[in-house]
């Protein structure tokens, strides 16, 4: 499965968006705030929580989240560059 | 007091001052009436299913709070169930016993008063809330509630019946009370309350198969 598929999956499982499937997250809407996903800081918690479970990533500067969990397409950059 | 509005929802329909608005066909009828009534507002996806069904009860009671002044602080949130938060707190058991992993967005819902918070941030209310749990529906208890609320100076409740269990007998029924318009006694207050749900309970049901059949 690609990559960007993959994380929507797995952020719907981890998120427990049960209602969600992987073609209603766009890959360059915002995933917290009012727009896109609606997501917030618990959310946030629970990515650093995936990145490190799932890619085996750790985030050494939590001023980053905000930058990389923008959007799938920040998440799915960031996990490549970190492999 | 005066019962000023109602909404009822389940699997079956969602209804608005004893009105079909909406018929229950899958059983994601939650998210079928989230998607049927064009709402707007991402983080219901979120919500467990009890935050989910009072969210879309609220909704239905949206031209009734149009109306309503000074609803902002002198409005209190009063819930009740008998499972309380039951179905999260088993998927969050779920969640750490099972996939070692206990999760925080499940964590959040694991108190059924969590619903009052949602509707309160979705309209920027500051009054009262409270949740009790009961083992049925006391429309006593409720009205007893509500007379304590403005006698404490709240002009207006919120009040809900609220189950959702993953069980048949799921339901979600919204009423809003005025403490100024057209006074009411108690007792009369309770038993209308009382008819109200019971005609949801049955003739509803019965309307909305019907409805479906033709």
């Amino acid at each position: 499965m690609e990559l960007k598929e993959q994380l929507k999956a797995q952020i719907i499982e981890q998120l427990n968006l049960e209602d969600l499937t992987t073609a209603d997250i766009k890959n360059d809407a915002p995933l917290f705030g009012d727009e896109g996903l609606g997501l917030d800081s618990i959310d946030a918690l629970e990515f650093i929580v995936l990145l490190d479970s799932e890619y085996s990533i750790k985030i050494d500067d939590p001023s980053l989240a905000r930058e990389i969990f923008y959007s799938i397409d920040s998440m799915a950059d960031f996990i490549e560059s970190n492999k | 007091m005066k019962i000023i509005s109602h909404s009822y929802l389940n699997r079956f329909g969602a209804f608005v001052n004893g009105d079909l608005i909406l018929s229950g066909q899958e059983d994601n009828f939650l998210k079928q009436y989230f998607v049927q009534l064009e709402i707007d507002y991402p983080k219901f996806y979120k919500m467990d299913s009890l935050s989910k069904s009072a969210f879309l009860g609220d909704f239905l009671l949206k031209n009734t709070l149009q109306n309503m002044v000074n609803i902002d602080e002198k409005l209190q949130l009063i819930f009740a169930n008998s499972t309380s938060s039951q179905q999260t707190d088993l998927k969050f058991i779920e969640s750490y016993t099972f996939k070692k992993n206990p999760s925080p967005s499940l964590f959040v819902y694991t108190l059924p008063n969590i619903l009052a918070g949602e509707i309160a941030i979705k309209h920027k209310w500051y009054g009262e809330n409270i949740f009790f749990i009961l083992t049925k529906f006391d429309s006593k208890f409720f009205i007893d509630q509500i007379e304590m609320s403005f006698l404490r100076g709240n002009e207006y409740c919120m009040c809900g019946w609220i189950e959702m269990n993953g069980l048949e007998e799921e339901e979600c029924f919204m009423f809003v009370v005025s403490k100024t318009v057209h006074w009411v006694e108690n007792q009369e207050a309770s038993n209308e309350l009382n008819q109200i749900l019971n005609n949801y309970r049955n003739n509803g049901i019965k309307r909305t198969i019907k409805s479906s059949n033709n």
